[in-house]
């Protein structure tokens, strides 16, 4: 058994630290990028702070911090889609971030179109609060505890000899497994707001949301730029979106960015 | 001598433009006339002529009474120190018509200073003698009229020669189309009228109506009407636009006409003083009737305009800044009910600022009905910067004349708006002025200072192939467990050999430092090691504090808990050869294994013998 088990153990360890070293690869030149640019946001210079974020992130990596300070300069500069935008990505890697979502609210006065979002079943309202709880990796690891927790629960479970201790853990075992199969979705969800990024900030100053994808379709309505719409559907270069007020019509990709 | 010759040739020239300017023959006579009645034909120019020639073949239709008799006139007048000449020369001939008809009068001619000069051509209208109007008779009244000079009488002079009337210049018309309706008084030439007393002029329900403006004082003109001859004046024209369909009535109206009237003579001194007296005449107008035809089906942009009109439009500025004013003027002109055409919509982009657009219509009514022009102002402020489409303002009419709709249109303009200059403030819409005030004093939370925290961008730990080993290893290794723990269950149950493998242990472990004495030959100790643990052995297993413990007492114990009679033999043996060894040296090391083995396998038995 212990042979066995060492084996895997070490493999772990191997994936981690290969995983750490990878993170850790040229990172160095990342952060000194990142003191300077927080340096340049410090004395007020906030053109060169967000070049500097921007520079970060074309090597390729992000943080939720990273997003938030590079909205914090574009907010600076007056440049509020840009800010909306950044804003809204740090959001996504850090869903329940007080000053992420001040400075998101601080932004959002600035959008012109105001909407009024449907009212939701309070179960999904208490879900999406949940969900946002965390992010997706802290969500992976309370479902990996939990796992390992039923695990143990089981063992006891069906070696004890004492009664109450089968008992409960009987019971504490179903209901940790449960917990720990709903995080995993959480964690799942979580996920996929990163990968499939079906939300845009919209940066047209003003635009007209159609009845199909076409230039002559029948105008539905106007938005103006800054707002938050949902991509539901994608053909050519039209996009279908949604309101938060479940309007929905199609718009030309070049007037929307991705979150 | 030339300076002489330029001022006669000044003279002579300004002589003949003043004759080819003024010299003008104009022949006059009343429009109609009865058969055999007198009437003047006159002629008038203004130089001194000869040999007036009547209109040749005046001689078929009419008899030249008397003429010419010639008239001269001449007036003098200095205006700002010029003095200007005027002599008007005329020729008058009597002439009684001989038969009824219309005839036309060709031109006279006369000779002024060697040149022919050609008169104007008439036409007069001549219809059969009318029978003189009974001068009514003032009865036995006559007694009190010189004492009433202002009271009238009332009376009736006969709907001949005294009536009034509406006449329409269109009896069928589209809802909307102009019609010009005159109110005509026909009066006979022989009677004399003083006044108006009373004047009811019609109001003309059904209509929207327009004044014409007419002279205050009423012209009497001669007209044939039913082939009589009467004094005609226009009392109101008036230009009526249908607004109903079928058939509309203009109902009767009254009014009363103060008639001076001869009065009979009864003495020789009345005809000095007052022949004639005033009375009062009432007339009422007949009803007039107009059909009114309804518009066919309407296009949608039909804005209630019924004649025939022009549009044409003028933008203020196509390039302007947001926020800038932009009027974009529309004008529509032409005859019609201009008054009554909508302001036609102009669909602009939906978030500019639109005001109400400003009307002013500039309508001028004449004889020949309404003509003027209408301008709408519209007014609109752009907001958002971009380039817009002003789409062209389709106007639809409809023509009378074709009985169609017609529809034209104001040119589109293109708007090109570039966002304002610190014009941010303005920019703002509705609510956004609120949130401003609390902004004050507000900023966005400071920037996250440390460890950036940075990953690979889209990289999350759920998914990786190590979230999921995570789980595959952590139930694995659970797998694992759980059969090793199952194979040492399986053990457990062979209950004699773990009874008996678990007796042994617990034994060597007790007598373990009996052992260790034996190695070292302390003979002694070995022994009370010996004792020492059969006496904790007893006392834990039993449950008797060693205090208690004595020989009797434990074999007792050992008897109760089921014990073997020869493991309790073997428990006296090795603890009575103890107690002998500890104080009487015995054999050697052989003795002291041999009660090591016996002491050991002793407490093994009891270990499996004793029941819990």
């Amino acid at each position: 058994m212990t042979t066995r088990m060492k084996g895997y153990l070490k493999t772990i360890a191997v994936l981690l630290i290969v995983i750490s070293n990878l993170s850790g690869f040229a990172q160095e030149d990342n952060i000194q990028l990142w003191e300077k640019a927080n340096a340049f946001y410090t004395t007020e210079e906030y053109q060169q702070a967000a070049g500097l974020y921007e520079e970060i992130l074309a090597t390729g990596y992000e943080s939720s911090k990273l997003y938030f300070n590079l909205g914090n300069a574009y907010y600076k500069m007056g440049d509020i889609n840009m800010a909306l935008l950044n804003f809204e990505r740090a959001k996504v890697l850090d869903p329940n971030n007080k000053d992420i979502d001040f400075n998101l609210q601080l932004a959002n006065q600035f959008v012109v179109t105001s909407i009024e979002p449907l009212p939701l079943p309070f179960f999904l309202r208490w879900r999406t609060n949940v969900i946002n709880m965390y992010s997706s990796d802290t969500w992976s690891y309370i479902s990996i505890a939990a796992f390992v927790i039923f695990l143990i629960l089981t063992g006891l479970f069906i070696f004890s000899k004492i009664v109450s201790v089968r008992r409960i853990s009987f019971l504490a075992g179903i209901i940790i497994v449960i917990f720990s199969g709903f995080t995993f979705s959480f964690a799942s969800k979580q996920k996929k707001k990163i990968v499939e990024r079906n939300s845009a900030i919209v940066f047209c100053p003003r635009v007209t949301v159609k009845s199909s994808p076409s230039q002559t379709g029948t105008d539905l309505f106007l938005i103006y730029e800054g707002l938050k719409v949902e991509i539901t559907d994608s053909v050519n270069t039209w996009k279908e979106i949604k309101l938060a007020d479940g309007n929905e019509g199609w718009l030309p990709d070049s007037c929307i960015v991705k979150i | 001598m030339i300076k002489n010759l330029f001022t006669y040739i000044i003279l002579f020239l300004t002589a003949i433009s003043a004759d080819a300017a003024q010299t003008k023959l104009t022949m006059t006579a009343p429009s109609a006339v009865e058969v055999g009645q007198q009437f003047r034909l006159s002629f008038t120019i203004n130089e001194k002529g000869s040999n007036l020639i009547l209109p040749p073949g005046i001689e078929n239709n009419f008899d030249v009474l008397m003429g010419p008799s010639t008239s001269q006139s001449f007036s003098m007048s200095t205006i700002n120190g010029k003095t200007t000449q005027e002599a008007t020369y005329g020729y008058t001939y009597i002439l009684r018509a001989k038969k009824e008809g219309t005839f036309e009068l060709r031109p006279a001619s006369i000779r002024v200073d060697g040149n022919v000069f050609e008169s104007n051509s008439l036409k007069i209208q001549v219809v059969t003698a009318q029978s003189r109007p009974a001068q009514p008779q003032s009865g036995g009244s006559a007694g009190n009229s010189q004492q009433n000079q202002g009271s009238t009488q009332n009376i009736d002079l006969g709907s001949d020669n005294l009536f009034v009337r509406v006449e329409m210049s269109k009896r069928n018309a589209y809802k909307g189309e102009q019609i010009i309706a005159t109110v005509k008084l026909y009066v006979n030439p022989n009677i004399p009228i003083a006044g108006f007393d009373e004047v009811n002029l019609p109001t003309y329900e059904g209509f929207y109506t327009q004044d014409v403006d007419i002279p205050q004082q009423v012209n009497f003109e001669r007209e044939v009407y039913d082939n009589k001859i009467y004094q005609v004046g226009i009392l109101k024209k008036t230009i009526l636009f249908p607004q109903q369909n079928g058939k509309i009535t203009i109902e009767p109206f009254n009014m009363s006409l103060l008639v001076q009237q001869q009065v009979k003579q009864r003495s020789f001194f009345d005809d000095f003083f007052n022949s004639f007296r005033t009375v009062r005449a009432s007339i009422t107008s007949k009803q007039v009737t107009v059909n009114v035809k309804n518009l066919p089906t309407a296009p949608a942009n039909f804005m209630g305009g019924v004649g025939n009109f022009n549009i044409a439009s003028t933008i203020s500025s196509e390039d302007v800044t947001t926020n800038d004013a932009v009027t974009l003027k529309v004008t529509i002109n032409g005859t019609g009910n201009i008054r009554l055409i909508k302001t036609p919509e102009l669909e602009l982009p939906t978030d500019f600022e639109v005001y109400d657009p400003k009307t002013t219509d500039n309508v001028r009514a004449t004889g020949n009905g309404v003509s003027g022009s209408k301008t709408i102002e519209y007014l609109f402020q752009p907001r958002f910067e971009g380039d817009y489409t002003i789409p062209s303002i389709p106007f639809t009419y409809f023509n009378p004349a074709n009985g169609r709709y017609e529809t034209k249109s104001t040119q589109p303009y293109t708007l090109r708006v570039v966002k304002g200059e610190g014009d941010q403030t303005a920019t703002v819409v509705g609510g956004r002025r609120k949130q401003d005030v609390q902004l004050l004093g507000q900023d966005v939370r400071f920037i996250k200072q440390g460890d950036p925290g940075l990953k690979i961008a889209g990289s999350t730990f759920f998914g990786t192939p190590l979230f999921y080993l995570l789980y595959l290893g952590s139930a694995l290794a659970f797998v694992i467990l759980f059969f090793v723990y199952r194979k040492k269950a399986k053990e457990n149950a062979n209950l004699a050999l773990v009874r008996n493998k678990k007796a042994n242990k617990v034994a060597k472990r007790r007598l373990k430092a009996a052992a260790g004495f034996m190695k070292q030959n302390n003979n002694e100790a070995f022994h009370e090691s010996i004792l020492k643990a059969f006496e904790g052995y007893l006392s834990d297993k039993l449950g008797i504090p060693t205090a208690d413990l004595n020989r009797e007492r434990a074999i007792s114990e050992l008897e109760k808990a089921s014990v073997k009679k020869e493991t309790i033999d073997d428990y006296q043996s090795v603890v009575e050869q103890c107690e002998y060894a500890r104080y009487a040296p015995s054999g050697g090391s052989e003795a002291r294994s041999e009660l090591y083995g016996k002491a050991e396998k002793t407490m093994g038995l009891m270990e499996k013998q004793i029941k819990r």
